[in-house]
């Protein structure tokens, strides 16, 4: 296939994207928020939307706001097709966007090209589904599964999750490019020890940290550009 | 005991699965998709399956936690709810905390089950539904825009040799990964009193083994050139990591 079918090709397939992902987000954000509406009618009861609006002054504007910035982050590492999909099939930090870069660095692509779109596509497209699947098995089985996956001695396993995610995901990341991840890394251990309190924000930190790191990769980008 | 009944029932089921089902084959139009464009643009199959392989094998480790968070959440809201947030949109530490909010704002003193009504629960589930909606939101206005704009910025750097979008979306990534690294450090250093050193110091544990398994693992794809071996590296390490959790637990 020559370079310009390939590109006529991807195009119509991006274009449809667009239009099947609008309308498949559509219709999952009105179907999750108007479950609570239609639960309300089995039990007999409707939200509050006074109490609802109180608790969104709390905490919603946060979200909002990590919502937000989330979106403009992360959508750059997702493509497109993967946004539409991670976005509504969530736990994007911890399982989406370290299983897409993971799979791009498997297929070798390139951010911003159409194999990378494809890719990207792909690896979260099963990541959701797997995800779906392990835990409606989970939940079948539940009543017999619980006490196994409750039990105390694997508890200290499954609350280290995280920390083994981004352990593996350090190593892969910090090889070959220390100059630019110690700064961040050792400024904001300092932060941490300062105000250990901030460690319940931990995603806000996210921000400066990736500034500073993507400010580094740029002087060192300019560096060996010139 | 009457609610719980009534947020485990056949009828909740239905509900929440049926939701569950439209995003799960939305899932599969998406893959689909992508993967008949992948091969007619000529991809490598080969390739694409090793990428459908390493996702799901990459993904069970995560989702058994995820499913672990249902669990934890189904004692005060039941399971059926828990089971279609966190198995589509939500995360157990967003959930936890939004549902924790609206409880108080509706005047309970904990997310229990023994203070839960009807009304408290659907508000509850309102606000869960609410304060999430960013993402998808954004990408149903703003994504055609958005991605097009990256693609020409692309487009630019290919046609400069340069590529400092890769460069800044690893930097990225490697802000994201300082983060939690640096927050483990400060757990540990001033968890318990600042420069104490007597915090938890089991985080920073586990994710020094799982780079040193990952390290490990690298070693023996680069030198015996044992390419399959990095599918199963990030499972891999995260697994042995959980494991070395269990023994160390009770040292620490």
């Amino acid at each position: 296939m020559s370079e310009s079918d390939k590109n006529k090709l991807f195009e119509e397939y991006s274009a449809r994207t667009h239009v099947i992902g609008r309308i498949c987000d559509s219709i999952t954000l009105l179907l999750l928020v108007g479950a609570p509406f239609v639960i309300g009618i089995y039990l007999g009861a409707m939200p509050s939307l006074s109490s609802a609006a109180r608790a969104f002054l709390a905490v919603g504007l946060v979200w909002m706001a990590s919502g937000i910035v989330e979106y403009f982050v992360y959508t750059p590492m997702l493509g497109a097709g993967g946004s539409y999909l991670a976005f509504i099939t969530g736990n994007l930090i911890n399982l989406k966007i370290p299983c897409a870069v993971t799979s791009r660095d498997i297929a070798g692509t390139k951010i911003g090209t159409p194999e990378n779109e494809i890719i990207s596509t792909i690896s979260i497209a099963t990541s959701s589904l797997v995800t779906i699947l392990v835990i409606a098995a989970g939940v079948a089985l539940l009543i017999p599964l619980q006490p196994v996956l409750s039990s105390p001695a694997l508890q200290p396993a499954f609350e280290q999750v995280v920390p083994a995610l981004f352990g593996a995901m350090a190593y892969k990341y910090f090889r070959g490019n220390l100059n630019i991840a110690l700064p961040p890394l050792i400024l904001i251990s300092l932060v941490f020890c300062i105000v250990p309190t901030l460690s319940s924000a931990t995603s806000f930190m996210i921000i400066p940290c990736g500034a500073l790191a993507i400010g580094l990769s740029w002087m060192k980008y300019r560096r060996t550009s010139n | 005991m009457e609610l719980m009944n009534k947020l485990n029932s056949p009828t909740m089921y239905l509900i929440c699965g049926s939701i569950i089902a439209f995003i799960a084959a939305v899932c599969v139009v998406f893959l689909v998709r992508a993967y008949r464009t992948g091969i007619s643009m000529g991809m490598d199959k080969a390739k694409l399956n090793r990428v459908i392989v390493s996702s799901a094998s990459f993904t069970v480790l995560p989702a058994v936690a995820i499913l672990l968070g249902v669990i934890a959440l189904s004692g005060s809201l039941g399971i059926p709810w828990p089971w279609l947030r966190l198995s589509v949109i939500g995360a157990l530490h967003y959930e936890t905390q939004v549902a924790s909010a609206a409880a108080e704002a509706e005047g309970m003193s904990s997310l229990s089950a023994a203070e839960m009504t009807a009304g408290s629960f659907t508000t509850i589930c309102l606000l869960m539904s609410i304060c999430i909606i960013w993402g998808p939101l954004l990408c149903v206005l703003l994504n055609k825009r958005y991605s097009n704009r990256l693609k020409s910025t692309g487009a630019n750097e290919n046609k400069t040799g340069g590529g400092f979008g890769d460069r800044a979306v690893t930097g990225m990534f490697i802000g994201l990964v300082s983060a939690y690294i640096g927050r483990y450090v400060g757990e540990l250093v001033s968890g318990n009193g600042k420069f104490s050193f007597r915090g938890d110091p089991l985080p920073l544990i586990v994710a020094a083994v799982a780079a040193l398994v990952m390290a490990g693992l690298m070693w023996i794809k680069d030198k015996k050139e044992v390419e399959w071996i990095e599918s199963f590296s990030l499972c891999g390490s995260m697994l042995i990591a959980m494991a070395a959790a269990i023994i160390l637990a009770p040292l620490v």
